[in-house]
């Protein structure tokens, strides 16, 4: 491991590498060339140079794919990838001026660990005074030093997820791509590495493309964020916007933990105010919340709309408030104490209402609770298109 | 009966049936290797010999060494024998041919079965099956046809014809299909993410399964080679029906030489059998550390 004081000396910096994405198609076609099924469509994104991207989303959405064709790992069905001013499409993957690190680390298993990270370098038929420089500091900034003799099967996964980081960093490329590096690491190895891949990027500055299926790496380590989902782009933005601003029922679903409550419903005009009424039978409890605040502007272009309501667990609370919270009363299901909050899991309308409810307090099963829901923090989606309506 | 008793009658029976089936398995072989060591010529039929009965001279014949043999009891006259092409030359064919006909095979298969495993092209699926069904016919049925192409390409390159080691080779190294199997079984289970990282790396397609997915699958090609070495060096019909020249034979050819119509030479038969056994020995010896698990272990994490 990279100790803390020293500056780890990776490398000098690389030309201005954006990643430009237009228009990019992949359709996989079986062994006569007919199309079986298309895994990404038609999707457009820039990425800036010294960017951190992360492509998110579900299994099967796409993400690897495009990181694929980025890596030129995959041919493009059509449309265009540049890196830097160059279009790389029919580029090999070493002239690209990328690395990439696998999910499964991919090491050499033969080869030792200086080999595995040396290889790209042998290839390219560098000196070896040059190769064992550059593999020496690397292995030294990332703690490898001492087992550069030894072989892959030697090593616990940490340590060869950094091996495959080295073998990355050794290639001084432009952009580094990773496809889910830390899925196979267990939990506690996985806050360090990412906090180690982030301290990286701080200090290489290059253009990093970054996979993963965990919402909770894509927040905490990208830069900006890329949400995908069948093949598509759902939004792309910075971490607080896609938390704060969702523009579609998927990403409000996918970005947050616990996930935001999304309640079906229609609004109506009540009594002057406009109010979302949620599904089903009035008897057993379906909602009924007055909008308030944004909600209620929103809500102006929804009336007698089909919609869903959306309102995130940290958004209510159990204080008495005023103002744009609305009261609503309910009972505890379950709760998941975690010290200085609990995770509260309460009967409310047809469901249930996940709440984040702050102080030490032990709730009991049952406990009625009336808690408030901040409805300038709520959000108004069309069930038809399932978009955000602000 | 008591528990201790009872497993401990388990433990006999199971014991003895074991040592049954061993005593079936090596009988046979304990009598080959006896009739090489047996005076006259007497097929394999004992396990033991009387020390009277004890004699080299089938083992010098084989290794062509000079003897002398009484022929006159009553005299005492003798005569030295002395193998007229030795069945050491033998055995070195039988090497050569087997040796290379083995690497042949190793590189056409293994090269295929890269293909196979890694490359999709129009008709892969059928290709495959077609091996497979291919492979369903035994090569006997196709004797006469070895020998009338073999016949025919002698005519232009001599080097290729009938009663040479690089005819029989060629007819060797039809027989991959199973091989191409089994190497292309052990691919598919060596993640594509090793090329893949190999070709980010700048190795190209060829430098990829040089250096990358050879040096991993080494223990199927250690099995393979194994394998064929060992039909090779024992594989009659073929060889028997190319190779007519007793200059040209290889050991199995050789061996059955020796038993005609009129004479059969049981001695010299089984003291060649068991020679042929060694070289297959040495290679499995060679090869064994190839064959074990955990070579590709630490690579990849699933």
């Amino acid at each position: 491991m990279a100790s803390k004081n020293e500056t780890p000396e990776y490398k000098v910096k690389m030309s201005e590498a954006p990643v430009e994405i237009k228009n990019l198609v992949k359709t996989y076609v079986d062994d006569r060339g007919r199309p079986t099924f298309t895994a990404v469509k038609d999707i457009s994104l820039h990425i800036e140079n010294g960017e951190f991207m992360v492509l998110v989303g579900p299994s099967g959405c796409g993400k690897s794919t495009t990181l694929r064709m980025v890596a030129g790992l995959e041919k493009v069905t059509s449309g265009t990838i540049s890196i830097g001013d160059r279009v790389v499409n029919d580029l090999e993957p070493k002239d690209r001026g990328i690395a990439m690190v696998f999910q499964n680390y991919a090491l050499y298993p033969h080869m030792t660990i200086f080999n595995n990270m040396a290889f790209g370098l042998q290839l390219a038929k560098k000196k070896k005074d040059f190769i064992q420089d550059t593999v020496g500091r690397t292995a030294k900034a990332l703690g490898l030093d001492k087992m550069l003799e030894r072989k892959p099967q030697a090593l616990s996964g940490g340590q060869r997820q950094r091996v495959a980081l080295g073998r990355a960093i050794v290639r001084h490329p432009q952009v580094f791509l990773f496809d889910e590096p830390l899925s196979n690491l267990d939990a506690k190895m996985r806050v360090q590495m990412r906090a180690e891949i982030s301290k990286l990027h701080a200090q290489l500055g290059n253009t990093m493309i970054y996979v993963t299926h965990d919402q909770v790496e894509a927040m905490t380590m990208g830069d900006r964020i890329c949400v995908m989902r069948d093949g598509l782009i759902m939004q792309v933005a910075d971490p607080l916007t896609l938390y704060r601003q969702p523009n579609n029922l998927f990403v409000a679903g996918f970005i947050g933990g616990p996930p935001m409550n999304l309640l079906k419903g229609k609004v109506e005009r009540r009594e002057g105010g406009l109010t979302f009424i949620e599904d089903g039978d009035k008897d057993k409890g379906a909602l009924v919340v007055p909008l308030k605040g944004s909600a209620e502007n929103a809500a102006a272009k929804l009336v007698n709309k089909n919609v869903v309501f959306g309102i995130r667990p940290e958004h209510i609370t159990n204080e008495p408030t005023d103002g744009t919270y609305v009261p609503v009363k309910s009972s505890v299901e379950i709760a998941e104490p975690m010290g200085s909050e609990s995770l509260v899991y309460m009967k409310a309308g047809t469901g249930n209402l996940i709440a984040r409810i702050h102080g030490e307090h032990l709730f009991t099963l049952g406990e009625p609770i009336t808690v408030q829901l901040n409805m300038d923090k709520a959000t108004l989606f069309d069930a038809e298109t399932e978009q955000v309506v602000r | 009966m008591t528990p201790a008793r009872k497993l401990l009658l388990k433990k006999i029976l199971a014991h003895s049936l074991l040592i049954a089936f061993v005593v079936i398995v090596l009988s046979p072989f304990a009598m080959v290797v006896t009739a090489s060591f047996r005076k006259g010529n007497f097929a394999p039929s004992k396990i033991l010999l009387q020390p009277q009965e004890l004699s080299l001279e089938h083992w010098k014949y084989v290794l062509g060494i000079p003897y002398k043999e009484v022929i006159n009891p009553t005299t005492g006259e003798t005569r030295t024998i002395q193998a007229g092409s030795p069945p050491l030359v033998w055995l070195w064919n039988s090497i050569k041919v087997s040796g290379a006909a083995t690497i042949g095979i190793i590189l056409l298969s293994g090269t295929a079965a890269y293909a196979f495993s890694r490359i999709r092209f129009t008709f892969r699926r059928p290709l495959l099956t077609g091996l497979l069904i291919l492979q369903m016919f035994p090569a006997v049925l196709m004797l006469v046809a070895y020998h009338t192409i073999l016949d025919d390409v002698g005519q232009t390159v001599r080097s290729l014809g009938l009663n040479t080691h690089p005819g029989l080779i060629l007819v060797y190294l039809g027989g991959i299909s199973t091989n191409i199997w089994m190497i292309k079984g052990y691919f598919d289970t060596i993640p594509a993410s090793m090329e893949e990282s190999a070709r980010i790396d700048g190795a190209s397609h060829f430098q990829a399964f040089l250096r990358v997915l050879l040096p991993m699958s080494l223990p199927i090609f250690a099995v393979v080679f194994i394998l064929s070495f060992i039909f090779f060096m024992t594989e009659y019909p073929i060889a028997s029906v190319v190779l007519t020249n007793t200059d040209t034979y290889t050991l199995a050819v050789g061996a059955y030489s020796f038993l005609g119509e009129q004479e059969k030479l049981w001695g010299r038969f089984a003291a060649l059998a068991v020679l042929s056994g060694v070289p297959i020995t040495v290679i499995f010896l060679l090869c064994q550390k190839f064959v074990i698990g955990g070579l590709v272990s630490g690579g990849v994490k699933e």
